[in-house]
């Protein structure tokens, strides 16, 4: 179904295991074509353009140079700078994996190469797509819950492993991995940005020299007050691989989101195991789809390099504050 | 057989009387309440006197124990006044408004040689108990991250005490110390307390607390705590250890629920969850009370452990107000 409103995409590495997830997103969506992906690994490219019936391209370099329209970047934390720099270079639209990057001194370069380029560039925030979350946000928008008073959220999670406990790829380990997703649901919740940050941090489920465990708190610009639990806490017989909980208290009432909650329970003897088979919406889908339509639009992208910036800075923030026992202020 | 008065004469103070109605080895002999009416409508129940003033009780009753189960800022006064008369005292959490209180508390039941014994009743709910044993036996290896929640719609007590912040202590302080002391229970000393609330947010019956605690092992737990919940009650707790994970939610350990259909004008029916135990844990732990000083055996909660629940407490509340994680020495 090729036309001049179909979006042609690359990714850029596998690193990211999100990669699998978005390659099979623009299988399905029928206003994109999934050209082909590269990577630095170029055994990896191989298999994966045979697995998804794409093509490898040699080099980040050759796939740029081709005439696709966009890339999607899923390469380690560390790296998105270098490659966000190569998309904007070949004036190729970017989605980006989060988080933006490892340090605020590469968030803010990615921006600011992005705003002296004419590329769209969106933040990979799947959640804010979920139904539940955009039902959520209905309803704090309709006023039903009277003025938010405070939020509590989990993105609990078992520990991804690999280059995710590397701290100089991913930029730390569980906190930095975790923390952003509720820190961007928050703002857009609140409709405030996050003012100071406190957490306790710690590696004492792994004893590695990653973290492993937050606890996060934040207070936003218009006082409202909020904690987010970013640890790698389930443990490998967990039925799922985590969790996206919301919890948002109003004067007038109170909203709770599970968000992966429309699940089967699955109790299996072929693995020895009870899992989770979720059933609900693929929040991937709908992400792919609307960085899709505002290239094939001239639209301005839902989510931006800023968002990415803003929930990065929270998780950087909780760095500090752990270490110095201290509350860290962000506006200034 | 120990002679109990029981001072206050409201919810807790109701449940406290029944239990020790109905306990073998105890005798209620008195209730004493400000409101003499509240205080002579449960005594007559069980055939006890009645008192509104408590110096009049301590002077006329023969009595072993005094159980306190009045507004938490007047405890401090009934502990004074049964320690002087030399009696000993069981009394409902937050052992008292305020840890210089509490220290005082502490002081005098020592220097007066009797039993000061704080109604941290969590540690009687078999459910908290069964975490706690499945902790400490190691079942989910060396615990690391712990988040406990404690809901409930705004309480109501008589003339709504609960809504003066000054004289409850908020939710940070009247509702989730009962996870405090759980918490210091399964993992000993805690060392940092962050908080934020809405303990001076003056929100006219609406308060919520979300607590980090530090313990001295490492251990880093998040007390949710919410006087904000329209459908009333639900206590959550999940530890994460490093070999695994236990959870629990009351909503999720209900073995009786009982649906029945609207009747005549009422517009919905009537859904009743139950999570029934033979004994309740105010009968157990009070039981436990009165058999330690039938015996002479020490509580397994001691004076201290109620105090140290209101360091906690009280660091909370000047965390919320000062934005500061406050240490714990
Ligand atoms: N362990 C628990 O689960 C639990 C639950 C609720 C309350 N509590 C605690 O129990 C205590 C009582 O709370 P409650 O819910 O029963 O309150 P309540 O309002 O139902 O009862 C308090 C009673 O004390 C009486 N009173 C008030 N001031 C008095 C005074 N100065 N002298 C004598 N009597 C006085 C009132 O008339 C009332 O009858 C509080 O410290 C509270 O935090 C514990």
């Amino acid at each position: 179904m090729a036309g001049a409103n179909v979006v042609r995409i690359g990714i850029m590495s596998f690193a990211h295991m999100h990669a699998h997830g978005y390659a099979s997103c623009l299988q399905k969506l029928p206003n994109v074509e999934f050209v082909g992906i590269a990577d630095d690994d170029r055994s990896r490219a191989e298999q994966m353009a045979n697995h998804y019936g794409v093509r490898a391209f040699d080099s980040y370099e050759q796939m740029l140079a081709s005439d696709i329209d966009a890339v999607i970047v899923t390469s380690e934390n560390a790296n998105h700078r270098r490659h966000v720099a190569m998309a904007a270079q070949s004036e190729k639209h970017v989605l980006c994996e989060k988080p933006l990057a490892t340090t605020k001194k590469d968030a803010e370069a990615i921006v600011e190469v992005v705003r002296r380029s004419k590329i769209k560039f969106m933040m990979a925030f799947p959640c804010r797509f979920h139904p539940a979350f955009k039902r959520l946000r209905e309803t704090v928008d309709s006023g039903d819950l009277g003025k938010i008073l405070a939020m509590k959220g989990t993105n609990q999670g078992q520990c991804p492993g690999g280059w995710f406990t590397d701290t100089k790829l991913a930029g730390g380990g569980a906190v930095i991995d975790h923390t952003v997703h509720l820190a961007d649901l928050m703002r857009v919740l609140t409709k405030a940005e996050p003012a100071r940050v406190y957490a306790e941090i710690d590696n004492h489920i792994f004893r590695g020299d990653f973290d492993d465990t937050g606890i996060i708190t934040v207070e936003f610009t218009n006082k409202v007050f909020a904690t987010i639990d970013s640890s790698w806490s389930r443990p490998k017989t967990y039925p799922f691989w985590g969790n996206v909980n919301l919890e948002v208290i109003g004067t007038e009432g109170v909203a709770r989101m599970e968000m992966f909650a429309q699940k089967i329970d699955l109790y299996s003897d072929k693995t020895g195991r009870h899992t989770y088979e979720y059933w609900g919406d693929d929040v991937n889908l709908a992400l792919i789809d609307s960085f899709a339509r505002s290239i094939a639009q001239d639209s301005p992208v839902e989510i931006t390099g800023e968002d990415g910036l803003r929930a990065l800075e929270v998780a950087l923030a909780a760095y500090e504050s752990s270490k110095l026992h201290e509350p860290i202020d962000l506006l200034n | 057989m120990q002679r109990v008065a029981v001072i206050g004469a409201g919810t807790m103070g109701r449940t406290h009387a029944e239990a020790y109605a109905r306990m073998p080895n105890a005798e209620l002999v008195a209730i004493c309440d400000s409101r003499l009416g509240a205080a002579q409508q449960l005594a007559d129940k069980y055939s006890a006197r009645a008192f509104a003033d408590i110096n009049l009780l301590l002077s006329d009753v023969d009595l072993d124990l005094v159980d306190i189960c009045t507004p938490t800022h007047t405890h401090i006064d009934y502990i004074k006044a049964a320690a002087a008369a030399r009696k000993h005292i069981c009394c409902e959490k937050p052992l008292t408004r305020t840890t210089g209180q509490a220290m005082e508390a502490v002081r005098i039941c020592q220097e007066a040689g009797v039993m000061l014994f704080p109604a941290q009743v969590l540690r009687w709910f078999p459910e908290f108990r069964k975490m706690h044993d499945l902790i400490v036996s190691g079942a989910i290896g060396t615990p690391v991250v712990v988040r406990t929640s404690r809901c409930s719609a705004y309480p109501r007590g008589t003339d709504d005490w609960f809504a003066d912040m000054k004289n409850s202590g908020g939710v940070a302080l009247d509702m989730i110390i009962h996870d405090y002391d759980w918490l210091r229970w399964c993992f000993g000393k805690v060392k940092r307390v962050y908080a934020r609330g809405l303990y001076e947010s003056n929100i006219p019956l609406t308060d919520y607390a979300l607590v980090t605690l530090r313990f001295e092992n490492g251990v880093i737990a998040h007390v949710e705590g919410n006087w904000a919940r329209p459908s009333g009650f639900v206590a959550t707790v999940e530890v994460a250890g490093t070999e695994g994970l236990l959870s629990y939610s009351s909503t999720e350990s209900v073995p009786l629920t009982v649906e029945l259909k609207a009747k005549g004008e009422q517009k919905a029916g009537v859904t009743v969850p139950e999570s029934p135990v033979s004994k309740s844990p105010y009968y157990l732990e009070l039981e436990h009370l009165v058999n330690c000083l039938e015996t002479g055996c020490k509580p397994e909660v001691s004076a201290e452990d109620g105090l140290e629940a209101v360091r906690i407490g009280e660091a909370a509340l000047k965390s919320i107000s000062t934005g500061q994680p406050i240490a714990l020495a």
